[in-house]
């Protein structure tokens, strides 16, 4: 190796070091995933097609990088178990949080703001008892922790969001897909209602529109869309076996807009059916338009 | 022995605030941990229960197990193992000189309390719960003590907190979460007369500032009726033609039971703590089951005791006899907890021990004052406004030691109507403000839920249409549960609230044919 060579090898190792992180991002999903912008399993084994789905985007490495914190958010704000479809699945939050830990974050936090009492909501939702046991850091919400951010949307300007959230490297929304009184259906964006303080309630009074102030100013690094049961009636918080159908799937994407309209699907809707899927592709959050999105579909 | 009877006092009060402390939901359906276990040993409860619910729940034969110690070995309960006993001693103990100052017949008002109580019992009126100090002692703890101590400590630590001083905070936060997760509640308790029943509280601890144990000795009821049964003690205290006469043993009697009188000493007052025995310089004191007991008699006087009977017994009539009486109606706002028996028996059962409200996991039940006429005073009501009454959970009925609230299974519990909700249609956002809202639907816990929408277009002030969903309540699917009327939006006076019509537990109380 010669002088020039040497001095050329190190100003490029000099300028790959000090490039930011987030370039990285952007060149790995070439190689890894072909551009999969959705991946949808269908199987009977939820932690396995978690694995799968996140594998078929390329992988959790290309989201979760060592040492980051991670907030791995699912909906359990319900007082139900798990065959009721009111929380998130269990096995599926579980599988995203040991993934989390297999890439290396430091610390994987999982919490909500329940509507329930929340000990219970932690308790019988399975989460809690499924994620602490991995080493998850499993909290309930501190209500010091709200934050008043100003949001600047259309509907929401300034409202107290949970910090957490926030400071976290990397946040991966687990929602889970049912049915909604007045939203319709409840799905991933809907599911950031449990970062936020205060009166939250009144949010109801211009829900579509909140919902997308919300998610624009909350974008995650993954959605993992539960739909291993849904709710399709009496919805957010059921209760019968009679509103829950079996469907076998999981969805996860980066967009947030696009998971929720692929999930109307499973209700036989479409995402343009649902408002706040709409104002969110009209306002360049997201695709609503599933035609044009590269979905990988696997069978396990 | 003064070590070893001040070793056994803090082992029962550990014991008790452990319990105590264990009376909240990890998110389980059960506590794990037998909570009311003091109460189970509280033999007044089972005497004037008896008498009043002419049945007394399973798990009060333990204190048959008191009542058999206490005839062997005397009232060892007040002197070793009861909590406000010993927390008596310990406030006591500030005070140096063991010294008397309210007359001698002062120790007969004990008993006229409990024979008041087991007269007005025998005639159904269950008021024990007032002054049993059991109850007294978990009620205030629960509505007052506790909640005041977690405030204290949680706004330190909120004050830490918002100093944002780096290392400061991170030392105090861990501290915090030890806290939390052993000595403090899950969430800041509060209740509706904290101050009341705690001043109470304070004034029997501050009692013992004018005398030395002044509530067990004057007027605590489980005391009297200790006393009576010791007096048949087989254990007993003799003093031998060594005594001097010194009157060092009345310096360091807790129970003023005149150890230094010749043949004066009561046996019914004697708390057997063995503090005579200790100090006796000539070693002249001594217990033990052979010698013949020469006692004193407890010199209640015949016409005293008829009076206090007498006034058990009126105050039965003069206690019930309320307006609601004639409209055959409670006050609307009593929701009583799920479970709980109708009304008459329910207050022939509940002794205002406050563990179903220290145990209510959303803070909901609170004590009435008097909702329930004084006849329920401190007794559980459900207030939606501060905490609904959660679906699933039954520990309400698990904690209660009487069975005033019966419990039930989850299955059994999400069917029992508490009461129903009804809409304020002039203040809800959908029916009077064309504002769409859908929040008590929304929480409605029923499987089918209760609450039930109906698609409404409806013109705003300008002109222009608006869709709402006016909410509707399906009078037969609603429970009372509360959750609605705790979630609605229009906070203060929400614009959807439950009244007990309509109750499982009452025959009268209903509206649906």
């Amino acid at each position: 190796m010669n002088r020039r060579r040497f001095l050329k090898l190190a100003a490029l190792t000099g300028a790959g070091i000090t490039l930011p992180c987030g370039l990285g991002r952007l060149i790995t999903p070439v190689g890894a995933s072909e551009g999969t912008d959705l991946a949808v399993v269908v199987g009977q084994d939820p932690a396995a097609m978690t694995r799968s789905a996140i594998d078929a985007l390329g992988g959790i490495s290309k989201f979760i990088s060592r040492n980051d914190i991670v907030v791995v958010k699912p909906n359990m704000a319900w007082d139900r178990t798990p065959e009721l479809a009111a929380n998130s699945n269990p096995e599926v939050v579980a599988t995203v949080v040991k993934m989390c830990i297999e890439a290396g974050a430091a610390k994987v936090k999982v919490f909500d703001r329940t509507v329930n009492d929340p000990r219970r909501c932690y308790v019988q939702s399975g989460i809690g008892p499924a994620v602490s046991k991995l080493g998850a850091d499993l909290k309930h919400v501190d209500e010091r922790k709200f934050r008043d951010m100003t949001i600047n949307g259309r509907a929401m300007k300034k409202w107290p969001l949970y910090t957490e959230v926030i400071e976290a490297d990397k946040v991966i929304n687990v929602p889970i897909a049912k049915h909604h009184g007045l939203a319709q259906l409840t799905m991933a964006m809907k599911n950031w209602m449990g970062v936020m303080g205060g009166s939250r309630r009144r949010i109801h009074q211009n829900l579509d529109q909140s919902l997308v102030d919300l998610s624009m100013f909350l974008r995650p690094t993954l959605t993992v869309l539960d739909a291993v049961r849904i709710l399709i009636n009496n919805g957010p918080q059921g209760g019968a076996l009679s509103d829950v159908r079996l469907t076998n799937t999981v969805i996860a994407g980066v967009d947030q807009v696009a998971v929720d309209s692929y999930g109307a699907s499973l209700f036989g809707m479409k995402g343009r059916d649902l408002g706040y899927v709409r104002i969110a592709a009209d306002s360049g959050m997201g695709v609503m338009d599933l035609s044009g999105l590269n979905i990988k579909k696997i069978t396990l | 022995m003064k070590k070893a009877r001040q070793i056994t006092q803090g082992l029962f009060l550990l014991i008790f605030l452990f319990l105590f402390i264990q009376t909240e939901s990890k998110g389980n359906d059960t506590l794990g941990y037998p909570v009311k276990l003091f109460l189970d040993f509280d033999p007044l409860i089972l005497i004037t229960t008896l008498l009043s619910a002419h049945t007394v729940a399973r798990g009060f034969f333990l204190s048959v197990i008191l009542i058999i110690i206490t005839i062997i070995l005397g009232r060892v309960f007040c002197g070793w193992a009861c909590p406000l006993g010993t927390l008596n001693n310990m406030v006591g103990s500030i005070r140096r000189r063991n010294i008397s100052i309210v007359p001698p017949s002062w120790h007969r008002i004990k008993y006229f309390v409990l024979i008041f109580l087991v007269f007005s019992s025998l005639f159904s009126l269950q008021m024990v719960g007032i002054v049993d100090p059991l109850s007294l002692i978990i009620r205030s703890f629960s509505i007052s003590i506790y909640p005041l101590l977690n405030l204290m400590v949680r706004a330190f630590f909120d004050t830490v907190y918002e100093t944002d001083l780096p290392g400061v905070v991170t030392v105090s936060e861990t501290v915090y979460s030890g806290l939390k997760s052993t000595f403090l509640s899950f969430s800041q308790p509060h209740f509706r007369q904290a101050v009341f029943i705690g001043s109470i509280f304070m004034l029997i601890l501050g009692l013992n500032l004018v005398e030395k144990r002044f509530w067990c000795r004057y007027i605590c009821p489980l005391g009297a009726l200790l006393g009576v049964l010791s007096r048949a003690s087989i254990l007993k205290r003799s003093v031998s033609e060594g005594c001097t006469e010194c009157g060092s043993c009345a310096s360091v009697c807790p129970s003023k039971a005149y150890p230094d009188v010749i043949g004066g000493w009561k046996d019914s007052e004697c708390y057997y703590c063995y503090n005579c025995d200790d100090i006796c310089p000539e070693n002249a004191v001594s217990f033990g089951f052979r010698a013949e007991k020469i006692t004193a008699g407890m010199d209640l006087g015949r016409r005293r005791v008829v009076v206090s009977a007498i006034a058990g017994v009126a105050t039965v009539p003069l206690i019930r006899s309320t307006p609601a009486l004639k409209i055959g109606a409670s006050d609307p706002i009593l929701l009583r907890p799920p479970g709980s028996l109708e009304e008459p028996k329910f207050l022939e059962r509940c002794v205002k021990c406050g563990e179903c409200m220290k145990v209510c996991i959303t803070n909901g039940l609170q004590p009435t004052f008097l909702e329930a006429g004084l006849e329920g005073l401190w007794s559980p009501i459900l207030v939606p406004l501060l905490g609904y009454c959660e679906y699933r959970c039954t520990l309400c009925g698990q904690v209660c030691p009487t069975g005033a609230i019966e419990p039930l299974t989850v299955d059994k519990k999400t069917r029992v109507v508490i009461g129903l909700a009804m809409l304020d249609k002039g203040r809800c956002l959908p029916w009077a403000h064309a504002t769409p809202c859908i929040v008590c639907e929304e929480v409605c816990p029923t499987p089918k839920k209760a609450i039930w929408l109906e698609n409404k277009t409806v013109e705003a002030r300008d002109g222009k249409k608006i869709e709402v969903k006016q909410p509707h309540v399906d009078l037969k699917l609603c429970i009372g549960c509360g959750i609605c009327e705790n979630k609605c939006p229009v906070r203060g006076k929400p614009a959807i609230y439950v009244t007990n019509i309509g109750e499982t537990r009452s025959e009268e109380n209903r509206l649906l044919l």
